[in-house]
C-alpha cells in the first residue's frame, strides 16, 4: 500500500514537470509578447535578437493609459459589456435549442441543423454589409446592441454542436424518472438536464465570451465613436498607415490578456469545476 | 410507462426548443447569404456601387473565377491549409485532454492556463507570429541557428512553401486549445466504471482506448471537426496580417482573396462569388457531417 | 445555489417564450427590411430623399437654433495628429454657431472598407480626408461632391491638385503632400568612404560596400499592395516609363534593378514584408545603411534615436529624378452637408491653420506659397521639399488599385525570383492593356 502511493506520488511529480514544460513550450509566443512589450523599439530590430530586454523601456505602457480620445478603461467597459451580453444570448438561444437537436425527432431537424453549420460558414468580410444596412434599419448602428447581436451570431452555432453531444450522453432513464416524479418537459429540463449538462453550458458560455471578447470586425464596422467602441479597437492605435510600434502594440496585448485573465482567475474554480464536472455520475 | 415512451416520439416541442436560436441565426446572418448571392451574380464594382444600375450577368463571375490562376491558387491553399492544421491540432489538442486528465497536482490550472492564447486578438497573434518567424531579426531562425539545426537563416515568410508553413503553425497553435478543451470535456461525460470494468476484463490502455474512449467520444470528435473545419476553412485575419497573400500570391486563401477583391479592388460582386465558393465547399463537408451524426442517432 | 440557478433558468425560459412571441414580428421586420432594401437598390435617389427628411426631421427636432452637424472621417492613428486636428475643430466651432464639426476615427486598414459599406447603406460623413491615390476610386463611386469653381486650387502644388481632379472636374482639395526620399546612415557611409549615390550604378556599388555583418546597404518597403507600389514607382519613373507601360525597356530595367539588389545581398529580400515603418526601424537599428521613406518618418526617428547621425538626399535617378507624391485630400461627399463641409474646409486652409497643422504633422503644406518658408534653413524636411518638384502622383484613375496589383505583382515576382523581370514586366503589361483600355 505505502509503495503504491510511493509510486502515484513520484508519477505526480513526473506529470507536474512535464506538464510544465509543455506549458513553457506552448506559451513561449506570450513570453515572447511580453519581452517584446519591454524592448525599446530598436533593440526589438536588433540582430541577433535578445532573449530579454536590455535596456528596460516602460514607456509603452505609460502610453497605454492615454492615447488620443482612446481610453483603456472605457473600452474594457465595453468589451465586457458586449462580450457579456454576446454571451447571455448564445448560451440561453442555444441551450435549449441543443437539448432539441439532441433529444426530439421534428420534422426539419436535419435542415434546421444544416442552418446552424451554414450560418457560420460565410467570412465575416461578406457579412458586414448586409448586417450594416439591417442594424442601421433596426436603428442599433453605433451602439452596443449592434456588436452584441452580430457577436452572438459566432457563439450560437458553435454552443449548438456542442452541447448537443452533452444532452445525448445523459441516459434517458433520468429523465424518465423526473417524468414519473411529476416533472413536465420543462421542468424536467430546467430542474434535472441542465444541471448534469453544467460542463457544456459552462464552456459554450466561456467560448461564446472569448469569440466576442476578440471580435475586431463587427465591434469596428458597427460602432463608430471611439468612446463605444471595444476594447480590441485599441490595436489601431499603434498600426496604422505608416507601419506598426510593436513595443506599444504588444504592451497593447499585454495590458488587455489582464482583466480577462484576472476574471479567469476569480472565477477558476467555478469555471474549472463547471468544465470538469463528470455529465454522469454513477 | 407507455406514457413517457411517446413524450419522446415524434414531437414538436423539440420544435419550440429549437425554433428561436434557428430564427436569430436566420434573421442575421440568412439575410446576408442570401442578399450575398445575389450580389455575386450582378456586376457591381465601385462605379454602380451607388448610382448606376447594377445588372444581372449570372454566372459570368463564377466563369471569370474559373480562369482565375490566383483564385485556383487560393482554393487549393484553403483546403491543403485546413486539412494540415485540423491533422495537427486535433492531434495534439486530444494527446494534451488525455495527459491533463489524469489525477496530478498541476493539471488543472495548467490547463486553464493553456486558453491564454484564446484571449489575444488575434491580429496581434499574428503580428506576433510574423515577427517570430522573421528571416533576420526573428527568435526562432536564432534558437534553430544555436542549437545547430539550421546553419543559415531561413527565409520564412519571404518563400512560398515555408510561408504556407509559417501560418499552418500559427493556426495550430490559437487551434490547440480548442481541441483540448472540448475534447477534454468531452472526456469527462464518459461513465468511469467502463474503465474500471475493462481493467476487469484485463484490457491494456490502448484497448481500452480504442474500445471505450473512441466510441463515446464520437459525437464530440466529429463536432470539433467539423468546427473546426469551418473556422479553419475562412481564416482570415492570420493570413492577412501575417503574409497578406504573399509573396507572390502564394498564401492567399479564399477569404483573404475575397477581401482583396472586395475592398481594396472594388469589385464588389467578384469578392462574393469568392466568399461564395467557400460557402459551396462548407456545404458539402456540412451535409456530409449531419449525414453520419444523424445516421449514428436513429439507430 | 440550486434557487440561483432555478431563477436563472426560468429567465431564459422567460426570454425564450418572449422571442417565440415576437417571432412573428420579427419575420415580418425581415422582410420590410428587404423590401426597403430592394427599393433602395432600384432607385437610390428615393432611398437619398428619405434620408434627407430623416435628417431634416432631427434638424426640426433639435430647433433651428442649434448649429447643424458636420462629420468627417480621418485614418490618422498618432496622438500627435488626432490632437491638432481637434484643436483646428474646436477653434472652428468656437469662432462661428452655424455649424458643429466632429471628427471620428476610421483605422487605415479599415477605411476602404468602411466607406463602401457606408456608401452602399447611404450611413456617410459629411467630409472624409482621404489617401491621394484612393481619391478617384471613390470619386467614381459619385459619392464625392464636385468643388469645382466653389475652391481655389491655384496656390497648390500642381500633382497635389491632379489627384483629386477627375476629367477636369475637381472633386477634393490637397490636405498636406509628402514624397519619398533617400535616407542614408551617415556614420556608415563615411567608414565605408561613400558618399550619397545619385545614379543606380553607384547606388547598387554602394549598397555593396555597405553590407557587411548584419547590415543590408539599402531597404525599402515593396509589399505587395499600395505601400509597396508607392515605393517603387519613383524607380520605374525615373527611367521616363510611366506607370502603364510595365512592360517597355524602362519597365524592365527597373525590375531588373531590383532583382540585382536583392540578388547580390545588397538588399534584403524580406523587404517584400516590411511596411514603411518597418524599414525605418530596421534603419534606426543600424540594420539599414540607406533607406527609401517619407518625412513623416522624422519625429518618430528624432525620438527614438536622438543619437543616429543621418542624412537626407534625392532618390538616385536612371535617365531622370523622381519621385512619388503622397499624402492626404480633403473631400466633401454629396448629399451631406456641403455648406457646412465647405465652410470648415476654407477655415482649415488658411494659412495660420494649415502651419499649425503641416507642423505638427510632419507634413508639407500643399499650399505651394505656405511650403516654400515653411521650414528653417536647417531643417531636415528640406531635402524633401526639393524632392517634391520632382514627385508626381499616382493615377488619378478610378481603377487605380487594380494598376497598382498588376504593378507590386510584378516587382514582388522579379524580387522572388519567382519570374524573370522581362516575364514579370510583360505578364503586368498585359493586366495593364486589359484594364486602361
Amino acid at each position: 500500500m505505502k509503495e503504491e502511493k510511493r509510486k502515484i506520488n513520484k508519477q505526480n511529480i513526473i506529470y507536474s514537470i512535464l506538464a510544465i514544460i509543455l506549458l513553457c513550450v506552448l506559451l513561449f509566443p506570450l513570453f515572447w509578447i511580453l519581452v517584446t512589450s519591454l524592448k525599446t523599439e530598436q533593440e526589438i530590430f536588433q540582430i541577433p535578437p535578445t532573449f530579454y530586454p536590455h535596456v528596460l523601456n516602460t514607456k509603452s505602457y505609460a502610453a497605454q493609459i492615454a492615447t488620443g480620445d482612446f481610453n483603456m478603461f472605457q473600452s474594457f467597459g465595453n468589451s465586457l459589456i458586449i462580450a457579456l451580453g454576446a454571451m447571455v444570448i448564445a448560451v440561453t438561444l442555444a441551450v435549449p435549442a441543443s437539448y432539441a437537436m439532441a433529444r426530439y425527432q421534428f420534422k426539419g431537424k436535419k435542415l434546421m441543423l444544416l442552418g446552424f453549420l451554414v450560418t457560420q460558414m460565410l467570412p465575416v468580410s461578406v457579412l458586414l454589409t448586409p448586417m450594416f444596412i439591417m442594424f442601421k434599419h433596426m436603428h442599433v448602428y453605433n451602439t452596443w446592441y449592434s456588436a452584441i447581436l452580430a457577436d452572438a451570431t459566432i457563439g450560437i452555432p458553435f454552443s449548438v454542436l456542442i452541447l448537443k453531444n452533452y444532452f445525448a450522453s445523459i441516459p434517458r432513464e433520468l429523465e424518465e424518472a423526473a417524468y414519473v416524479d411529476g416533472c413536465n418537459r420543462f421542468t424536467a429540463f430546467i430542474r434535472v438536464l441542465i444541471p448534469i449538462a453544467k460542463s457544456g453550458v459552462v464552456v459554450c458560455a466561456i467560448f461564446s465570451f472569448l469569440y466576442a471578447w476578440g471580435d475586431l470586425a463587427y465591434g469596428m464596422t458597427f460602432i463608430l465613436d471611439q468612446q463605444k467602441r471595444p476594447m480590441t479597437a485599441g490595436i489601431f492605435n499603434f498600426m496604422g498607415q505608416y507601419g506598426t510600434k510593436w513595443s506599444y502594440l504588444t504592451a497593447f496585448a499585454v495590458v488587455s490578456i489582464i482583466p480577462v485573465a484576472l476574471i479567469f482567475i476569480f472565477m477558476q474554480k467555478y469555471i474549472i469545476s463547471g468544465m470538469t464536472s463528470g455529465a454522469v455520475k454513477g | 410507462m407507455k406514457k413517457v415512451k411517446k413524450f419522446f416520439q415524434y414531437d414538436n416541442i423539440g420544435l419550440l426548443f429549437a425554433f428561436p436560436a434557428f430564427l436569430y441565426m436566420l434573421v442575421f446572418v440568412g439575410y446576408p447569404i442570401i442578399s450575398n448571392i445575389i450580389l455575386s451574380f450582378q456586376d457591381v464594382t465601385m462605379k454602380n456601387l451607388v448610382r448606376g444600375e447594377k445588372h444581372f450577368i449570372w454566372l459570368q463571375n463564377y466563369a471569370e473565377l474559373v480562369r482565375d490562376s490566383v483564385f485556383k491558387k487560393a482554393f487549393f491553399n484553403t483546403l491543403l491549409f485546413t486539412v494540415c492544421c485540423l491533422a495537427i491540432q486535433f492531434v495534439i489538442g486530444f494527446a494534451l485532454a488525455v495527459f491533463f486528465n489524469k489525477d496530478f497536482k498541476v493539471a488543472k490550472p495548467v490547463r486553464g492556463l493553456l486558453m491564454m492564447p484564446w484571449m489575444i486578438p488575434i491580429t496581434i497573434t499574428a503580428l506576433i507570429f510574423k515577427f517570430i518567424f522573421a528571416t533576420d531579426v526573428g527568435i526562432l531562425n536564432y534558437i534553430l541557428k544555436s542549437i545547430g539545426i539550421i546553419s543559415k537563416n531561413v527565409e520564412w515568410l519571404t518563400q512560398p512553401d515555408t510561408a504556407m508553413a509559417a501560418l499552418i503553425c500559427a493556426n495550430v497553435w490559437i487551434g490547440i486549445p480548442f481541441n483540448m478543451i472540448l475534447i477534454s470535456t468531452g472526456l469527462t461525460t464518459i461513465p468511469k466504471e467502463l474503465y474500471e470494468s475493462a481493467s476487469i476484463d484485463g484490457a491494456n490502455k490502448l484497448q481500452t482506448f480504442i474500445k471505450i474512449t473512441l466510441p463515446m467520444l464520437r459525437s464530440t470528435i466529429e463536432s470539433v471537426l467539423i468546427l473546426g473545419f469551418i473556422y479553419t476553412f475562412k481564416v482570415y485575419d492570420l493570413v492577412y496580417v501575417m503574409t497578406s497573400g504573399g509573396p507572390v500570391n502564394s498564401t492567399h486563401m479564399l477569404s483573404t482573396y475575397s477581401y482583396k477583391l472586395s475592398f481594396e479592388m472594388f469589385q464588389y460582386s467578384k469578392g462574393s462569388a469568392v466568399a461564395n465558393a467557400l460557402l459551396v465547399v462548407l456545404l458539402i463537408v456540412g451535409s456530409f457531417y449531419i449525414r453520419t451524426t444523424t445516421k449514428g442517432e436513429e439507430t | 445555489m440550486k434557487l440561483k440557478r432555478l431563477t436563472a433558468c426560468i429567465t431564459a425560459a422567460v426570454i425564450t417564450a418572449g422571442i417565440m412571441a415576437g417571432c412573428g414580428n420579427s419575420q415580418s421586420a425581415e422582410s420590410t427590411t428587404k423590401a426597403e432594401n430592394t427599393t433602395k437598390t432600384e432607385s437610390t435617389t428615393k432611398a437619398e430623399e428619405s434620408n434627407k427628411t430623416e435628417a431634416a426631421n432631427k434638424e426640426a427636432d433639435n430647433g433651428n437654433q442649434e448649429a447643424e452637424k458636420v462629420t468627417i472621417w480621418y485614418y490618422w492613428e498618432t496622438e500627435g495628429h488626432q490632437v491638432a486636428l481637434d484643436k483646428v475643430i474646436t477653434d472652428y466651432n468656437g469662432q462661428q454657431s452655424n455649424y458643429e464639426v466632429t471628427a471620428k476615427y476610421v483605422p487605415f486598414a479599415d477605411f476602404k472598407k468602411q466607406l463602401s459599406i457606408g456608401a452602399s447603406a447611404s450611413e456617410l460623413p459629411d467630409m472624409v480626408i482621404i489617401d491621394s491615390p484612393d481619391h478617384a476610386s471613390y470619386a467614381s463611386m459619385g459619392i464625392f461632391a464636385d468643388l469645382t469653381g466653389k475652391f481655389d486650387v491655384n496656390q497648390y502644388y500642381e500633382g497635389a491638385v491632379n489627384s483629386c481632379t477627375i476629367d477636369g472636374a475637381l472633386y477634393g482639395v490637397p490636405f498636406g503632400v509628402n514624397c519619398l526620399s533617400l535616407y542614408y546612415n551617415a556614420d556608415m557611409l563615411e567608414a565605408a568612404g561613400c558618399t550619397p549615390p545619385t545614379t543606380w550604378d553607384e547606388t547598387l556599388e554602394t549598397a555593396k560596400k555597405l553590407t557587411k555583418d548584419n547590415v543590408t546597404g539599402l531597404a525599402f518597403c515593396c509589399l505587395q499592395n499600395e505601400e509597396g507600389t508607392f515605393n517603387f514607382t519613383p524607380w520605374l519613373w525615373s527611367t521616363g516609363a510611366t506607370s502603364y507601360e510595365m512592360g517597355s525597356e524602362g519597365g524592365i530595367k527597373a525590375l531588373t534593378f531590383l532583382k540585382n539588389m536583392v540578388e547580390s545581398g545588397a538588399m534584403s529580400k524580406e523587404c517584400i514584408n516590411w511596411t514603411q515603418g518597418d524599414v525605418m526601424n530596421q534603419f534606426i537599428s543600424g540594420n539599414a545603411a540607406m533607406m527609401v521613406n517619407g518625412p513623416w518618418q522624422i519625429p518618430t526617428m528624432q525620438s527614438e534615436a536622438p543619437d543616429l547621425n543621418w542624412g537626407v538626399t534625392l532618390i538616385p535617378k536612371d535617365a531622370e529624378y523622381a519621385s512619388v507624391l503622397g499624402g492626404e485630400n480633403y473631400a466633401v461627399i454629396a448629399d451631406g452637408n456641403e455648406a457646412g463641409a465647405l465652410s470648415f474646409l476654407e477655415y482649415a486652409t488658411a494659412e495660420e491653420q494649415v502651419k499649425f497643422m503641416m507642423n505638427s504633422f510632419g507634413y508639407i503644406s500643399a499650399d505651394q506659397s505656405i511650403a516654400e518658408n515653411q521650414f528653417e534653413a536647417d531643417s531636415p524636411y528640406l531635402p524633401f521639399v526639393e524632392q517634391l518638384k520632382y514627385a508626381q502622383p499616382r493615377g488619378p484613375l478610378a481603377d487605380w488599385p487594380s494598376v497598382s496589383d498588376a504593378i507590386s505583382l510584378a516587382f514582388n515576382k522579379a524580387m522572388t525570383g519567382t519570374a524573370t523581370p522581362e516575364e514579370a514586366a510583360a505578364e503586368a503589361q498585359t493586366t495593364i492593356d486589359g484594364i486602361v483600355k
